[in-house]
């Protein structure tokens, strides 16, 4: 059986043979043509329903596999962390799920979720927080009693606390060994301000002080149906889902909503900033500040980045720093959009510690190139296309799609959006690309971050690049800051 | 329209009804020159297919001197062919003959005078630029720009342009130690584009931008590899563990062997196993399966066997007979590994052993439950089966808490492995995991990308009817096959010991001005201390960042000039400017 494939017939050139000869083929993908495929996006309303409480449902039937999957999302995150508890939020969110609930021990907790075979996950990001279950239909609703309860009234196990707690600070511990997590943590510091609570970090003294009471505080201020929103998808009957969740949900109160986003204040001095690593290879990040989810030139700009650096191969820094100078790997950029403020533009490479600055000079010039020049036309409908024809795909998953739409209506989108998104890629055009490059890319506003030995990295490829125009040092990005190194617990300048 | 999976019942009771068992049924041909196809249609995600094929080649069929060619031709296969990534095909063969012959006469170089320096230890890496001779740094300068020449006539990346500019997007390809397989999504209304793409490349692919693609590939390895906390000692506990069989090198190539493929060898591994008859093509997802047989004939069917099948892989691996311990220093968490010797893909004793994985893991698991929470060893713990085509491996790994030392998780395992081989698993303890096996064998199909590899990889080794018998065989694992297994392969001369700490080194303490006093000569000391300490005064009062930081750069530069003498106290000066910007960066937070 292993060897099937040598037991294979060997066809020589005799018994070739097929339906079309090779010459009534195509010569060229150009020529091929393909039947129109149609698609709307569907709308939201039709999955929309409301609990009596006001609770948002949106739900979808499939009867594929005999599984459910319910998500309840709530608004509040991280942000609301009170000050010197870094990582209660992160903890909070692990300790529902392992620190059982008012009427269950933990392990008792685990063994029923664990022999139901249901998948139960909570967890507190940066600005939302979620609860999910993924669960046979038949073990349906003892499944999403145990949901609930782990919802409402988590356990926070003290033993199961000391557990997490030492995994957290082994974490902390080592969190310096990984220098692309170094650079990414930096850069945070320096693009949102270290107490954003987009750069923040746990250290030692604040995973230590947090307890089962803040724990509860903060589960108390997000986990409630005020902040609500549920998705469900599987195979499900719509009408008994809903008398379920009305019946289930009765009693549950609802708190305070969760405070607004606060905004960062940080502006960080543009230039060569470096924390030093001895490793082989170097991490760069170069970043500034970008654009909202909701800014009016939020297409264009995906449609700019798509042809600069954010859709692989197709793109202009993938193409010059990975294949025609083979300097990356990995090599790109994206515009990462937050809804609240301005997100992030940030480019990125990782490459051996002589061409750091080569490398870094061939980002800048592909973004004075798409400053300078207009885009071609194939070039831009090949992105336009790209978007176009893969929009389909956002709506492909059917939880995935609920999410969609519960996460849309959360942050207030446009109701229209999906709906124009595509006439909107259209109509972007090469002066509309060249003027949100010239708006919307800021080198002279950048932030270059690397991580790796550097006085190494500073001398560049003098010694090993045989082509003089292709020799850089980091001299011509101007003065380099140190970012001393930092002890990982405390966060504080090592040395 | 076919119903991709019926679901059966079979008869294993759960507490809370009976488990169902995936029939995945794809529609199943082979052309005539031998290549495989299977068709899954299914509309559950609208529009889009799956779409890939596979080959049951990958690192174990290398040799020393080429290890990790297989992945380099997964690389240079996006490189198009005559028709795709160049505008002038017979120039562009002009170019890569000519390149050819450079990179012919650097190898000879890089033998016969790099690797002699290399040796004697001259050099650091025979391969590196930075270590060529005049010679080599002309005919490297030739090279480039004969790249850069060529380059006009090149149409970068138009393999993916192409496919991007129609929707079509995750375009990629992975390599194993057994296979490599290529896949993309697509919309439904592609799959002519998909026939015509890939049959293009398989008919008459074009190797070219090599070099630069090697580079890729070194960066590809440094980041997955050596700027990793473990990679490096990873890579060398698997080629201790593996005797004699291929799986000991990395699927992604020694560096030595990643510099030195040429252009015939890379072409000779293709024509050998990509021939159509060694391939299979798997389409799953939105789309008239007959329509697809139809352009499947059409463009695959153009594809000939030119050379006789490839060899087996002779080589299989011999028993340890004996426990291997290997022990490293990284910049990572302490860590150990027991791993066992265990069985391929379709062994029967598979199910069990990953039966076995899954009662050790979990917040229920018996890891958790010992090591972590009751003894407080470990601050995680897991197991791991890993079957591949040939061989198999079984996995205990933790990290401490605490003070916890290595060898203690180490004997805490060994006391779990007694448990296992003498007492049987309790009904429900084992119930409980082959009811996650089942749900799970639901969760595993329910997406297109999913089924698509597991498809293609079991088809590549055992053959993909196997999708649908091996839950049925998880469920029919016994409390004795459990304790058989654990006594068969869990033993002490079938096993590696893995032990990894945490390289202190790195971190240097903190220089003392008693130290800068005793380090320098003796004659000079009150002299230079006396002055010293006023500049040291000055310093402390300093408050302008940007003269520190100046002045910290200067120091840097200076570095490698100052006398030997001087080191720690020049070191004590560039700490205690660092400490005063962090203080004043600090204050002004």
């Amino acid at each position: 059986m292993k060897l099937l494939f040598l037991t294979m017939i060997l066809a020589g050139p005799a018994t070739f043979a097929s339906v079309a000869t090779a010459g009534d083929l195509p010569r060229h993908p150009d020529e091929l043509t393909f039947r129109e495929l149609v698609f709307e996006p569907p709308a939201p309303e039709q999955f929309r329903h409301e609990l009596s409480n006001g609770v948002p449902v949106y739900m979808i039937e499939s009867t594929e596999f005999p599984l459910v999957t319910i998500t309840f999302s709530f608004k509040g995150g991280a942000y609301m962390e009170p000050g010197g508890k870094a990582g209660l939020a992160g903890m909070t969110g692990a300790m529902m799920r392992q620190g059982g609930t008012a009427d269950l021990s933990p392990s008792e907790f685990d063994e029923e979720a664990d022999f139901l075979a249901a998948n139960i996950s909570a967890s507190v990001g940066p600005t939302t927080s979620s609860a999910s279950i993924n669960t046979l239909t038949a073990n349906l609703d003892r499944a999403m009693e145990l949901f609930l309860d782990m919802v409402r009234e988590p356990g926070f196990d003290e033993r199961r606390l000391e557990v997490l707690r030492s995994q957290q600070l082994e974490n902390i511990r080592t969190r310096d060994d990984n220098g692309i997590q170094i650079a990414l943590r930096e850069l945070a510091f320096l693009m949102w301000g270290p107490d954003h609570f987009e750069a923040r970090q746990p250290t030692r003294a604040s995973l230590e002080s947090i307890t089962t009471d803040d724990m509860r505080a903060f589960h108390a201020r997000i986990f409630h149906p005020g902040n609500l929103m549920i998705a469900v998808s599987g195979d499900i009957d719509p009408d008994a889902m809903l008398a379920m969740l009305e019946q289930k949900l009765s009693g549950w109160e609802a708190g305070e909503p969760a405070p607004s986003i606060p905004a960062p204040t940080a502006s960080p001095e543009p230039g060569v900033y470096y924390y030093e690593k001895d490793q082989n290879q170097v991490q760069v990040l170069i970043a500034h500040r970008g654009i909202a989810r909701d800014d009016p030139d939020a297409v264009p700009v995906q449609v700019m980045n798509d042809i600069l650096g954010g859709s692989g191969f197709t793109s202009r820094i993938t193409n010059r720093v990975r294949t025609q100078e083979g300097l990356a790997y990995t090599a790109g950029s994206a515009f990462s959009n937050r809804i609240e403020y301005p997100g992030l533009f940030m480019s990125y490479f990782f490459t051996k510690t002589p061409t750091t600055a080569l490398a870094t000079r061939l980002v800048f010039d592909e973004i004075a190139t798409i400053q300078r020049q207009a885009v071609g036309t194939e070039e831009l409908e090949t992105i336009q296309n790209s978007l176009i024809e893969t929009f389909p795909r956002n709506f492909e998953s059917k939880s995935a799609m609920m999410n969609l739409f519960l996460s849309d209506e959360r942050t207030g989108r446009d109701p229209s959006y999906w709906r124009n998104y595509r006439d909107m890629v259209r109509s972007v055009s090469p002066d509309d690309v060249q003027r949100v490059a010239n708006e919307h890319l800021r080198p002279d506003k950048a932030v270059i971050l690397i991580v790796g030995p550097w006085d190494e990295i500073k001398q560049g490829n003098v010694d090993s690049e045989a082509d003089p125009s292709r020799v850089a040092t980091m001299d011509e990005f101007g003065q380099a800051r140190r970012i001393p190194t930092r002890d990982p617990e405390t966060l504080e300048p090592s040395r | 329209m076919r119903k991709p999976f019926s679901l059966a019942a079979f008869g294993m009771l759960l507490a809370t009804g009976p488990a169902l068992a995936q029939q995945v049924e794809p529609i199943e041909f082979t052309l005539d020159n031998g290549m495989k196809f299977l068709l899954l249609q299914r509309d559950e995600q609208p529009n889009v297919i799956t779409a890939g094929w596979i080959t049951p080649a990958g690192s174990t069929n290398e040799r020393p001197g080429i290890t990790g060619i297989s992945h380099m031709l997964e690389h240079l296969l996006f490189k198009g062919s005559d028709t795709i990534g160049t505008s002038d095909p017979e120039q562009d063969r002009d170019f890569r003959e000519r390149l050819t012959e450079i990179r012919r006469q650097m190898r000879t170089m890089v033998f016969e005078v790099q690797y002699p320096r290399f040796f004697r230890g001259e050099i650091d890496n025979p391969w590196m630029p930075s270590n060529d001779t005049p010679e080599l740094r002309e005919l490297r300068a030739r090279m480039t720009q004969l790249q850069d020449e060529q380059r006009a006539i090149t149409v970068q990346n138009e393999f993916d342009r192409i496919y991007t500019g129609e929707g079509a997007s995750g375009m990629n390809a992975g390599t194993g130690h057994d296979f490599t397989i290529y896949y993309i999504n697509l919309p439904s209304n592609k799959l002519e584009l998909w026939t015509w793409m890939e049959s293009d490349r398989l008919l008459d692919p074009s190797f070219r931008e090599l070099d630069a693609e090697r580079f890729v590939v070194v960066e590809e390895r440094r980041q997955r590899l050596e700027a990793t906390p473990t990679g490096i000692l990873d890579e060398r506990f698997d080629a201790m563990f593996w005797v004699a069989s291929a799986y000991s090198w990395p699927v992604i190539g020694w560096m030595s062997d990643l510099m030195a493929y040429t252009e015939d060898e890379i072409v000779e591994y293709f024509e050998t196993h990509y021939q159509p008859a060694n391939l299979t093509g798997v389409i799953v997802g939105d789309f008239n399966p007959d329509e697809a047989r139809q352009l499947i004939e059409s463009y695959f069917g153009r594809l000939e066997n030119k050379r006789p099948p490839p060899d087996p892989v002779v080589t299989y691996e011999v028993p340890l007979r004996g426990e291997l311990r290997f022990s490293g220093e990284c910049d990572c968490q302490d860590r150990v590994e027991v791993r066992y010797r265990a069985v391929p893909a379709g062994h029967p004793d598979g199910p069990a052993l990953d039966v076995l994985a899954d009662l050790l893991n979990g917040r229920t698991g018996r890891l958790y439950r010992s090591l972590i929470e009751d003894q407080g060893l470990a601050s995680s713990a897991r197991a791991s089966n890993r079957m591949q085509r040939s061989v198999g491996s079984f996995s205990f790994f933790a990290n401490p808490r605490g003070g916890a030392a290595l060898t203690d998780l180490e004997q805490a395992w060994y006391e779990q492995v007694e448990r296992l081989k003498s007492e049987p698993v309790g009904e429900r303890e084992l119930q409980k995991v082959k009811n996650q096996a089942a749900a799970d064998s639901f969760r595993q199909l329910s997406d297109n990308a999913n089924l698509f590899f597991q498809l293609a990889i079991y088809e590549a080794w055992v053959g993909w009817e196997e999708l649908n018998e091996y839950p049925r065989r998880i469920q029919e694992v016994t409390p004795e096959d459990i304790m058989r297994v654990a006594q068969t392969y869990l033993v002490d001369d079938n096993k590696g010991v893995a032990l990894y700490t945490r390289r202190q080194a790195g971190e240097r303490p903190m220089i003392t001005l008693e130290d800068v006093e005793a380090s320098l000569p003796e004659e000079i000391r009150e002299m230079i201390m006396s002055q010293f300490r006023g500049q040291l005064a000055e310093l402390a009062a300093e408050t302008d960042i940007e003269k520190l930081r100046e002045s910290s750069e200067q120091l840097r530069q200076q570095a490698s000039a100052m006398p030997p003498q001087f080191k720690t106290m020049f070191d004590f000066v560039q700490q205690e400017i660092d400490r005063r910007i962090a203080e004043i960066e600090g204050g002004a937070e």
